[in-house]
């Protein structure tokens, strides 16, 4: 009897390739998927309504016009370029030495984007950037963080979302997307 | 003698831990993609913006293609694509109903309507879908870019 029980062969099932079959799947999901994008530039629409007419006063106003082209009207001045635009908004917003060009208080102050029906959807983008990057710059250096480091305050910890709320009172991000003319 | 043949030993390094280490890779990867769609109609590449924020809940994310379409028979002209089929402007606020549907009345107005749009189409089209989005109270607008490394 005790001899019968020796042959008894244990099953077992070889793990080996199942580092291959997870590699396989592993791979099939990098292939086939893409992560979540969902980053970019948020803007709020104004809403249907027929236009009132709000009187603001011209230095509160800085505007960015462009044309099909693709040349920018900052403020009156033909450029071909946005260099240096997110330090003009930042000091028009903030206007430290109280000029008279720039705008009264930085809750006044609207920066106004208006593109040409024919301008390349890329340099409205990047128009709306360096506005978006001169507010969050602004936002950051009232709580003594860089722009990034606001941008990436998580609003779900107490302690950050009070250092956002800090830096975002009495600074509205007031940025007006004009339509494209329409063609007459 | 004995001491030597103590010594042979060789080390091993076991792989019995691979599959568990390659499986949360596997997991990983599940959890954080998403299936891509078949939205190869038109040819999108997204302009580059570095003041980026990043949307919390994705749910309220309804996205809509704006680009040039890959098959020459569709035209030259910029096209509007809400994932599967080309939309004309003025089936946009159908569309924006349907959307709304999906989502919970609580977020209702908080939908956010993502435009991935190609940076070389021109604003006249933008613009005109900003419109319909402002006529059906769409007013929530993300304009998709690459982040700039």
């Amino acid at each position: 009897m005790l001899k019968f029980k020796k042959p008894k062969l244990e099953p077992k099932v070889s793990a080996g390739s199942m580092a291959d079959i997870a590699f396989l799947l592993l791979i099939f999901f990098l292939v086939a998927t893409n992560l979540l994008q969902d980053k970019g530039l948020i803007m709020q629409l104004p809403p249907e309504a027929p236009p009132t007419i709000t009187k603001i006063k011209e230095r509160n106003l800085y505007t960015i016009q462009i044309n099909s082209k693709n040349q920018f009207l900052i403020e009156g001045k033909i450029r071909e370029n946005l260099n240096n635009v997110t330090q003009e908004i930042k000091e028009f917003v903030l206007n430290p030495q109280h000029q008279s060009s720039l705008s009264e208080t930085p809750q006044k102050a609207i920066i106004s984007v208006k593109a040409n029906r024919g301008t390349k959807y890329k340099h409205f983008v990047e128009t709306l950037d360096q506005i978006k990057q001169a507010y969050y710059e602004m936002y950051g250096e009232k709580v003594n963080l860089s722009a990034d480091e606001f941008r990436k305050l998580n609003r779900k910890d107490p302690h950050q979302d009070h250092l956002y709320l800090l830096a975002r009172q009495n600074l509205p991000m007031n940025i007006s997307i004009a339509e494209p003319d329409k063609i007459k | 003698m004995k001491l030597r043949k103590t010594s042979k030993s060789v080390a091993e390094i076991s792989t019995a831990s691979m599959p568990d280490i390659v499986f949360l890779l596997l997991f990983f990867f599940m959890v954080s993609a998403t299936i891509k769609r078949e939205d190869n109609q038109l040819d999108v590449s997204v302009p580059q913006a570095h003041a980026v924020t990043q949307v919390n809940k994705k749910f309220l994310v309804k996205e809509l293609h704006i680009g040039y379409p890959t098959d020459l028979n569709q035209g030259s002209t910029p096209k509007i694509l809400n994932g599967k089929q080309i939309l004309q402007l003025s089936n946009i606020s159908q569309w924006i109903q349907e959307q709304r549907s999906t989502l919970d009345e609580v977020y209702h107005d908080q939908m956010i309507i993502m435009l991935k749009a190609d940076k070389n189409v021109d604003m006249g089209i933008i613009g005109d879908i900003q419109t319909e989005l402002r006529k059906n109270n769409a007013r929530k607008v993300m304009f998709r870019t690459l982040d700039e490394i």
